[in-house]
């Protein structure tokens, strides 16, 4: 299959789990033997240059971190980030002409106009497909106004007819729902999160010298339950119970550095930063318990599974979408997203009350078979697959202006 | 192109030809062109509108769709639906009218998206920047101009298929009565809205003695109201504002001589763009077999081709100079009235406008699909 992936970030730039799905999807159906081509935003970081040739870094990004609230933001950025970026749109169907894919693999759509370039694609009838690892769809209509929605075909539920949905989780859709009133009348594939493991190396001894080693690896943040973390870990400390924390990732550190050192932590939390995945997968041998105390709406967090895989058993917020793929007290110790439960569930790790290396192995079993990554990819060629269908590569010469036209008709609507 | 079927046309306008949309220019124009295309047979029409709320009605047989205007903009050639998604997906052509606002760029937009071919008519409504310097007009299959002036506007933009097409005009509705008394050219009507632009006011200037002039329109414009009547007071000048089709028609039988006096420049020194893509109101009174005196503004010289029943004059003392004129009796022959007349029946009339347009839409769709 000739698959172009299309999304806004692509490593070495990322901000989670969605753009690292995206890249270890895209290199693995291409070491199977699919032609790949990448389309996303330009990287201020230093590129491999072996991906040169397929990951083409030709789109802007309109900066625009969902969730993350930013006053400063001008509307008008927004309005590129989630609706229409007229150089954007061109370079898809740049992309579409000289690449001719079989299928059009959509992924985070937000910061590069995503609304006009699904529009494209509807367009040009070529057989595209979403994974939903976040609520683009709910961003997109919380944030473009209803007349404009209207010019590309997005009001309701019309924009994602002719796509194949992907989604991490059923709680996604859910939300999706939720907040939009966005459903998908032909339904849609739960293609839940998976871990790969070739970089996994055998699990150590559990809590060797008595001491609780728990990890955490997300951006560091209060989304992610970092401030939970701390708090739990002052329980833990004022208990006297012998543990460590090893906080993995970036964000906002110094805030939390500053926390910890005003909470007397600094023998207990470390801030180890950014680590690759293939060191991270090694390092799990040598932890006792993953802390994944994340937003309740976080979509499928990939990390926990990847922990889970190695042997960590993670610790997880019940009500996530990872939390749907994991039993409790068999692969998982499951707890309401408070302080309190998180706590608990870390002294109760400490006291030896759950036996880690069983739920260890179980994690291991799960990942392994149902959510391994080579079963990810099989589902992932299975719906590509079903999807293809002929489309006219042949471009009509002024499809540019039309595109124009709906990119400037949807600023003028906007902005007078 | 389905060829065993009558051919499924949609018309787009923002407004629709009522007193519960508007009462327009543009309107009536739609509404006679949707009438002179069902002349011809082999095609079958809606008209979509935009109003407060969804409706569909039936009127002289023709199916009118008002869709809920979704627009953030106020006015009424901003208006916009995103219901034409779903509504047009089964017509063959769509006719984009006011093709030049933002209802037409928004409406171009997704016709051309639904790829079913188009036709685009500007009636004087805008000036669109993204369908003219951005080019919008080119997404267009093919434009039908109300005159050739209202082309010449478009003509820099858009290269492709064009046909213009003056009128249609009812020629049996806006026909002189058989009780009719002969015509006095001594007395000359206007009929227009009381608007700055439509330089009724120029006429009020050159009215010699022993004419009258009765100036028929509704008030849009009220301090030119005000400088019209006193303007008028020493003139045998009546105003007559509330005329409904009826009494407009009893009052062109009664009359002698139409003027059309619109004007670039109003008598406030502003600027007017387009002014008259189609005196619509001059043809359905030289219809009525009434000679014209026009100003020299937009399309109106384009109408009387023939000084025998039609002059053209630029300004005050030229216009003065006509009506001297009619007064001495030099102006108008005897036959004006049936020579205009038969230049509008033969040229402008309901069969001949509607065989046009229907040979343009024919040539259209072959075009698009070669």
């Amino acid at each position: 299959m000739r698959i172009l992936f299309l999304t806004n970030l692509y490593p070495p730039v990322i901000l989670g789990g969605y753009e690292i799905a995206c890249a270890q999807t895209a290199e693995a159906l291409k070491k199977r033997g699919h032609e790949v081509r990448v389309l996303t935003s330009w990287s201020h970081l230093p590129t491999p240059i072996e991906a040169a040739d397929w990951v083409h870094r030709r789109l802007d990004l309109h900066w625009h971190i969902p969730h993350m609230p930013n006053l400063t933001y001008e509307v008008r950025e927004l309005h590129s980030a989630v609706c229409s970026s007229y150089s954007n749109t061109l370079h898809l169907l740049n992309a579409l002409t000289e690449f001719k894919p079989d299928i059009v693999s959509l992924w985070n759509m937000t910061g590069i106009g995503g609304l006009a370039m699904m529009d494209l694609l509807n367009y040009l009838d070529v057989p595209w497909a979403i994974y939903l690892g976040d609520r683009v769809p709910v961003d997109i209509a919380a944030n473009v106004p209803e007349d404009v929605r209207g010019l590309f075909n997005a009001q309701g539920s019309r924009l994602y007819e002719k796509a194949r949905i992907q989604s991490v989780s059923q709680n996604l859709l859910d939300e999706i729902e939720d907040h939009s009133g966005i459903t998908f009348a032909h339904g849609a594939d739960i293609v839940a999160g998976w871990a790969d493991l070739s970089y996994a190396v055998p699990h150590g001894p559990y809590m060797p010298d008595g001491k609780a080693r728990f990890v955490a690896a997300s951006s560091i943040s209060a989304h992610k339950g970092t401030d939970l973390i701390i708090e739990a870990s002052v329980r833990l400390k004022d208990a006297g119970i012998h543990f460590s924390v090893d906080l993995l990732g970036e964000g906002d550190v110094p805030r939390y550095i500053d926390m910890v050192k005003r909470l007397h932590l600094q023998e207990h939390v470390r801030f180890i930063g950014q680590r690759s995945y293939p060191d991270l997968l090694r390092s799990y041998a040598d932890y006792d318990a993953f802390l994944c105390p994340t937003w309740e709406r976080d979509p499928f967090p990939f990390a926990p599974l990847g922990a889970a895989g190695c042997g960590t058993p993670p610790i997880i917020t019940g009500n996530c979408g990872t939390s749907e793929r994991l039993i409790d007290n068999v692969h998982c110790i499951k707890i309401d997203r408070t302080v309190d439960d998180l706590a608990r569930a870390m002294m109760e790790v400490a006291a030896g009350q759950h036996d880690l290396a069983k739920m260890g192995r179980a994690g291991r079993r799960l990942v392994t078979s149902d959510l391994s990554f080579d079963r990810h990819l099989d589902r992932m060629e299975t719906a590509f697959g079903e999807h293809m269908r002929p489309w006219n590569v042949s471009i009509d010469p002024t499809l540019p202006l039309l595109l124009f036209l709906k990119h400037n008709l949807s600023v003028r609507l906007r902005f007078g | 192109m389905k060829t065993d079927k009558p051919l499924r046309v949609a018309h787009l306008n923002p407004a629709y030809f009522s007193p519960d949309s508007y009462v327009g220019g543009g309107e009536r124009y739609v509404d006679y062109l949707m009438q002179s295309l069902q002349t011809v047979g082999g095609f079958e029409q809606v008209l979509f509108s935009m109003g407060k709320e969804d409706q569909f009605f039936l009127r002289d047989g023709i199916p009118i769709r008002v869709l809920r205007n979704e627009s953030s903009h106020p006015g009424m050639t901003n208006a916009v639906s995103a219901a034409l998604w779903r509504e047009l997906t089964d017509f063959d052509l769509v006719h984009v009218h006011q093709c030049l606002t933002l209802f037409g760029a928004y409406s171009t937009a997704i016709v051309r998206s639904l790829k079913i071919p188009m036709i685009g008519t500007d009636l004087g409504g805008g000036e669109d920047p993204q369908m003219l310097r951005g080019r919008g007009v080119g997404l267009l299959d093919g434009v039908v101009s109300i005159s050739q002036y209202a082309h010449n506007l478009l003509g820099s933009f858009f290269k492709g298929p064009h046909e213009i097409l003056i009128g249609p005009i009812d020629t049996e509705r806006f026909r002189a009565g058989a009780a009719r008394p002969p015509r006095d050219p001594r007395k000359l009507i206007c009929v227009s809205r009381i608007l700055p632009h439509k330089g009724i006011d120029r006429v009020i200037a050159a009215l010699p003695e022993g004419l009258s002039l009765t100036i028929v329109g509704r008030v849009y414009h009220q301090q030119y109201y005000e400088l019209l009547l006193g303007m008028a007071a020493d003139k045998d000048i009546r105003f007559v504002l509330d005329a409904d089709d009826s009494a407009l028609l009893a009052l062109y039988d009664a009359h002698g001589i139409f003027v059309q006096a619109s004007t670039a420049r109003d008598i406030y020194g502003n600027d007017v763009a387009k002014p008259e893509l189609m005196g619509l109101t001059t043809l359905e009174a030289m219809s009525f077999g009434l000679p014209v005196v026009v100003s020299d503004a937009g399309s109106l010289p384009e109408l009387v081709p023939d000084p025998r029943f039609g002059r053209v004059f630029s300004d005050v003392p030229t216009l003065a100079a006509i009506l001297r004129e009619v007064v001495a009796g030099s102006w108008p022959g005897p036959n004006a009235g049936d020579l205009a007349r038969a230049h509008v029946v033969q040229h402008h009339g309901m069969e001949t406008i509607g065989h046009r347009l229907a040979d343009f839409y024919r040539r259209t769709l072959a075009g698009k699909n070669q």
